[in-house]
């Protein structure tokens, strides 16, 4: 890798000079799950693409920019892992894009460096995944970027006291530490860390036990759908929310999963990257762009994640066609307008500088909808689980 | 004190809602004797129902619930007719093979009807409310589960034991040739059953959805679960899966206040220990 | 077909295949890893009748074993299938100790509960096996000092093709030998070869045993080849995926195994490509098509055509 890098720059400059004259067909090759319980977040990418696509255009400086859509199905390393190779060696695309899960980004780590192909990550958030090859760039956000910026506004709204409950794998462990670092550097006091497995069907024993121990704030990391659900019911049912323990939370109360979530969701505070009732022009104008495409899509972090992930690779393209490290030489500092706010591609984790919201669930009174209601910047950080 | 009674409360209650979606399984794989994977698929048809009769057209939670309950059973019946009929005959893996691939059309029939979201059904208010049992409060929900297995233990007690339909369906199991020739219509039996099995399949679905949401991959997500339910308490024993499931529930639910991060490892263990001590199951016939 | 013409079939179709889909050999060689898994079923559950959901637990048990001795002590290819292969056979022998003298549905679950304990230890085990990210930093050294992995998998690819021929011959050496009637001889009636002297419950834990060891190798065969090791190894859906694919192959034969994986995974690969929403309906109708009408699997087809055309042709004659 050293001996590539060192050479990328000098080959890049000659090639940039070629791009100007020719325009290529470049294939961004999406791995992501299409099928199984996690299948809508494979359309939400692809739909935020096409939402991009109807706006700029298949091409970026003249060069014709094709899609390839393959389906992981889940957590499958091995064949995201094979699905990469194929993507690489037989369609020959020039970018990768997609990946949802932790896992299934890593695998890809030793292809993409020998091939010297830029990797954007839509969503998966551990901090690590980055430091295994130069050539990821990520246009979502990490766990420690959401988590401990929640341990700060926590400690300004009066919490002194936490339980920790996050589930037992990979993330959930991130978070933990993310929060607990904070939390504690600040003065606040960490009662005690809960890990949950990840099969956990009923939280009613954790829940009783934090009841019981009756912290100010209860900080949660859980993956979306059914844990999620049943957790935030087994909060409210259990008197937990009755007892003033407020909830911190980051991605549990995203959009789809929110109106399932129901009542009991309403009051729930996170500190997030982005609400789809984010008020700003650049959100509208990408709603409205991805209603018309399709009335019934909902956005959350997986379609921003992809629409700013193809802006990126639009830049790219631009820049320097299909030669990879002088495209991400290019993203490097990069700044522009997300429909979640200004962002930057931070140059040296790769990971977007994004502002963090907290927000506050609240039944939209017009359209009778729940939403995450943004009540401040509460800060504008990179990825601040780099250099741990 | 309080730690003891919270997990007796808890667990209880958690074990009422594993016997509350297995219990189905135990029909028709304990006493019918079919390997039927596609249990869940049965639950995720009622569960389905019940959403979409709540959510889409409105109805109320009793109505959405009789309603979901009807139809699961009116589409089981055709199924037995047609199917499971032939797979009863079946070796045990070609039922798995049989029973497994139905499961895949059912998944994907309703991720085709309602998507792979969570599919909520909303428990009326007064289910919803928390009940204040003097030291702790416990939702409502939770009570009228604790409540309505008993019920259906006893019904089955009942139904079972009580009824001529229990002595021909125990007769039908046994040896189905020789209750034919005992002039038992082993076919309406077995139908009935089969629609039994569908209905509770139904009911714990919809009533256990609290704990185990709804959505198009719950047949796969929690086979484990009602499988291990059924094989602990024995085949063939209703009372058997009832114990198991409360059993379970209080180990489980005890692992998760006492030992927190390791409640899977606890519970894996536990039914290893059981199933060695026990190889037919609490209650097993050999 | 004969059973020893199999693998000279088997090696010629793969070259085949090597040739005319050259920029497939990432799918291929996932389809030749899971032959050996399914091969290992297939010795435990079709010759041994052993019912089992939880062969995950030695593919998971070697896949680690083999990714972790790669890391820490030696890179050599060969050696660390071997060390897979201990390793899988370990945690079938000691599991198998207490399985063996269940029966039934018990069996299952308890095969179940142990691939579903490995899974969280290995999950808690975060600094040995990295949990949820999974294993990482495998470099293998080239096999027998000569052939490099290379980007495009050629080498990973000829490297499976020789384990799945290895290992088949071998099975089908063991399964003909006295051992493997005896095996089908438990099958068929446990209860007349205990009446007649046989150790029952010794040869149910070796066979075990030995299925264990060769689904260790498959762990260890993908973890060298895709450099990484994912608590995927031990979930359950890799069991009973390994299960559907023998049942509808056929069981009892070492060839359904093959035929059962590559007709599987070829579907799934096509459908799930042209429309992942929907391959669910796809894998299900096939499943549902195969019991119904070739309840002895895929391998029955050959003769059962071969049935009705020669019952076509006597009843011209009559």
């Amino acid at each position: 890798m050293t001996a590539i890098s060192r050479f990328a720059p000098a080959l890049a400059l000659g090639i940039v000079v070629a791009q100007a004259a020719v325009a290529e067909d470049i294939r961004v090759g999406v791995i992501a799950p299409f099928s199984g319980p996690f299948a809508q977040y494979g359309t939400q990418y692809q739909q935020a693409i096409e939402a991009y696509q109807a706006q700029h255009g298949t091409s970026a400086g003249g060069n014709e920019i094709e899609f390839i859509y393959r389906d992981v199905g889940g957590v499958d390393p091995d064949l995201a892992r094979s699905l990469a190779q194929e993507l690489l060696i037989r369609d020959e695309v020039d970018y990768l894009a997609g990946f949802t899960f932790t896992p299934n980004a890593l695998a890809v780590a030793p292809l993409i460096e020998q091939s010297q192909t830029p990797t954007v990550i839509f969503n998966a958030a551990t901090s690590a995944i980055n430091r295994d090859s130069e050539f990821y760039l990520r246009t979502s956000y990490t766990l420690w970027q959401v988590s401990a910026p929640m341990a700060e506004w926590a400690y300004e709204q009066g919490v002194r006291s936490v339980v920790t409950t996050v589930t037992d794998y990979g993330p959930g462990i991130d978070a933990e530490n993310a929060f607990v670092e904070t939390f504690e550097a600040l003065g606040g006091e960490v009662l005690d860390s809960i890990r949950m497995p990840l099969s956990t069907t009923d939280f009613t024993p954790y829940l009783q036990s934090v009841l019981e121990q009756s912290p100010d704030g209860l900080f949660v990391f859980l993956p979306g759908g059914p844990p999620t659900y049943t957790f935030t019911r087994t909060y409210n049912e259990n008197g937990l929310r009755e007892d003033g323990i407020m909830f911190l939370g980051t991605a549990e109360t995203e959009e789809s999963n929110l109106q399932a979530l129901g009542d009991p969701a309403l009051g729930l505070m996170t500190a997030y990257h982005y609400s789809e009732a984010h008020d700003s022009e650049a959100n509208a104008e990408f709603l409205a762009t991805l209603r018309e495409l399709h009335p019934d899509a909902i956005a959350n972090w997986a379609s921003v994640g992809a629409y700013d992930g193809v802006h990126l690779i639009y830049e790219m393209v631009e820049a320097a066609g299909s030669d990879g490290p002088a495209a991400v030489q290019h993203a490097l500092g990069l700044e522009w307008e997300s429909p979640r706010g200004p962002v930057t591609m931070d140059p040296e984790s790769r990971t977007v500088i994004q502002n963090v919201y907290i927000r506050e669930v609240i039944r939209n009174p017009d359209t009778g909808l729940l939403e995450n209601v943004e009540q401040g910047i509460i800060a504008t950080v990179g990825d601040l689980g780099w250099d741990r | 004190m309080g730690l003891f009674l919270n997990i007796v409360i808890d667990g209880t209650a958690y074990g009422m809602i594993l016997f509350m979606i297995a219990v189905g399984l135990s029909v028709t794989m304990g006493l019918m004797r079919v390997v039927n994977l596609a249990h869940g698929a049965f639950a995720l048809v009622g569960g389905a129902l019940a959403h979409w009769f709540q959510q889409d057209l409105g109805t109320g939670f009793g109505i959405a619930l009789v309603a979901a309950i009807a139809g699961t059973v009116i589409l089981a019946l055709p199924l037995e007719l047609v199917l499971y009929r032939r797979i009863y005959r079946m070796g045990e893996l070609q039922q798995v093979l049989a029973t497994i691939g139905l499961t895949f059309l059912f998944i994907a029939t309703i991720n085709l009807w309602q998507g792979s979201a969570l599919l909520v059904i909303e428990f009326p208010q007064a289910l919803r409310m928390p009940v204040d049992l003097g030291f702790r409060t416990l939702p409502a929900h939770r009570l009228a589960v604790i409540g309505l297995g008993f019920a259906i233990i006893l019904f089955l007690w009942w139904l079972l034991d009580r009824t001529r339909f229990g002595v021909r369906l125990r007769a039908s199991v046994d040896n189905r040739d020789i209750a034919a020739a005992h002039g038992i219509n082993t076919d309406m039996v077995y139908l009935a059953t089969f629609g039994l099995g569908a209905a509770l399949a139904a009911i714990g679905g919809i009533m256990g959805s609290e704990l185990l949401p709804i959505e198009a991959y719950y047949p796969l997500r929690y086979m484990v679960l009602f499988l291990i339910v059924v094989a602990v308490g024995g085949m063939g024993s209703i009372l058997g899966s009832f114990l198991a499931a409360l059993g379970l529930g209080i180990l489980e639910t005890a692992a998760r206040y006492l030992l927190p991060d390791a409640a899977t490892i606890s519970f894996f263990a536990i039914v290893i220990l059981l199933l060695t001590l026990r190889p037919n199951g609490l209650m097993g016939r050999v | 077909m004969r059973d020893h013409l199999v693998p000279i079939v088997m090696g010629l179709v793969a070259v085949g295949l090597f040739f005319a889909f050259p920029y497939d050999l990432a799918f291929l060689t996932r389809v030749l890893v899971t032959i050996v898994l399914v091969l290992s079923v297939d010795l435990v559950l079709g010759y041994a009748g052993i019912p089992t959901l939880g062969q995950a637990a030695m593919f998971g048990t070697g896949a680690y074993a083999a990714g972790l001795f790669a890391i820490h002590v030696w890179g050599d290819p060969l050696a660390g299938l071997v060390v897979g292969a201990v390793a899988g056979a370990a945690i079938a022998l000691v599991s198998g100790l207490v399985l063996m003298r269940t029966r039934g549905l018990t069996v299952i679950m308890l095969t179940i509960a142990v691939a579903a304990i490995l899974h969280e230890i290995a999950n808690r085990a975060r600094d040995l096996t990295g949990g949820a990210d999974g294993l990482r930093g495998i470099r293998m050294q080239p096999v027998l000092g000569l052939w490099e992995f290379d980007f495009i998998g050629r080498t990973g690819y000829w490297y499976a093709l020789v384990v799945v021929i290895v290992v088949y011959v071998g099975l089908s050496i063991l399964t003909r030998s006295s051992f493997g009637l005896g095996l089908r001889g438990i099958h068929d009636s446990p209860e007349r070869m205990r009446a007649i002297g046989a150790p029952v419950y010794w040869r149910l834990v070796t066979a075990y045993t030995i299925g264990g060891g060769i689904a260790g190798i498959a762990g260890a065969l993908n973890a060298q080849i895709t450099q990484l090791v994912s608590l995927e190894g031990f979930a359950f859906s890799l069991s009973a995926e390994a299960l559907i694919m023998l049942i509808l192959g056929g069981t009892g034969r070492l060839v359904g195994a093959v035929i059962g994986v590559a007709l599987f995974m070829t579907v799934h690969h096509f459908a799930a490509a042209n429309d992942p929403f929907n391959w669910l309906f796809v894998i299900g109708a096939m499943v549902l098509v195969v019991v119904f009408f070739l309840p002895q699997g895929i391998i029955s087809l050959p003769g059962i055509l071969l049935r009705h055309l020669r019952g076509g042709r006597d009843a011209d004659r009559a």
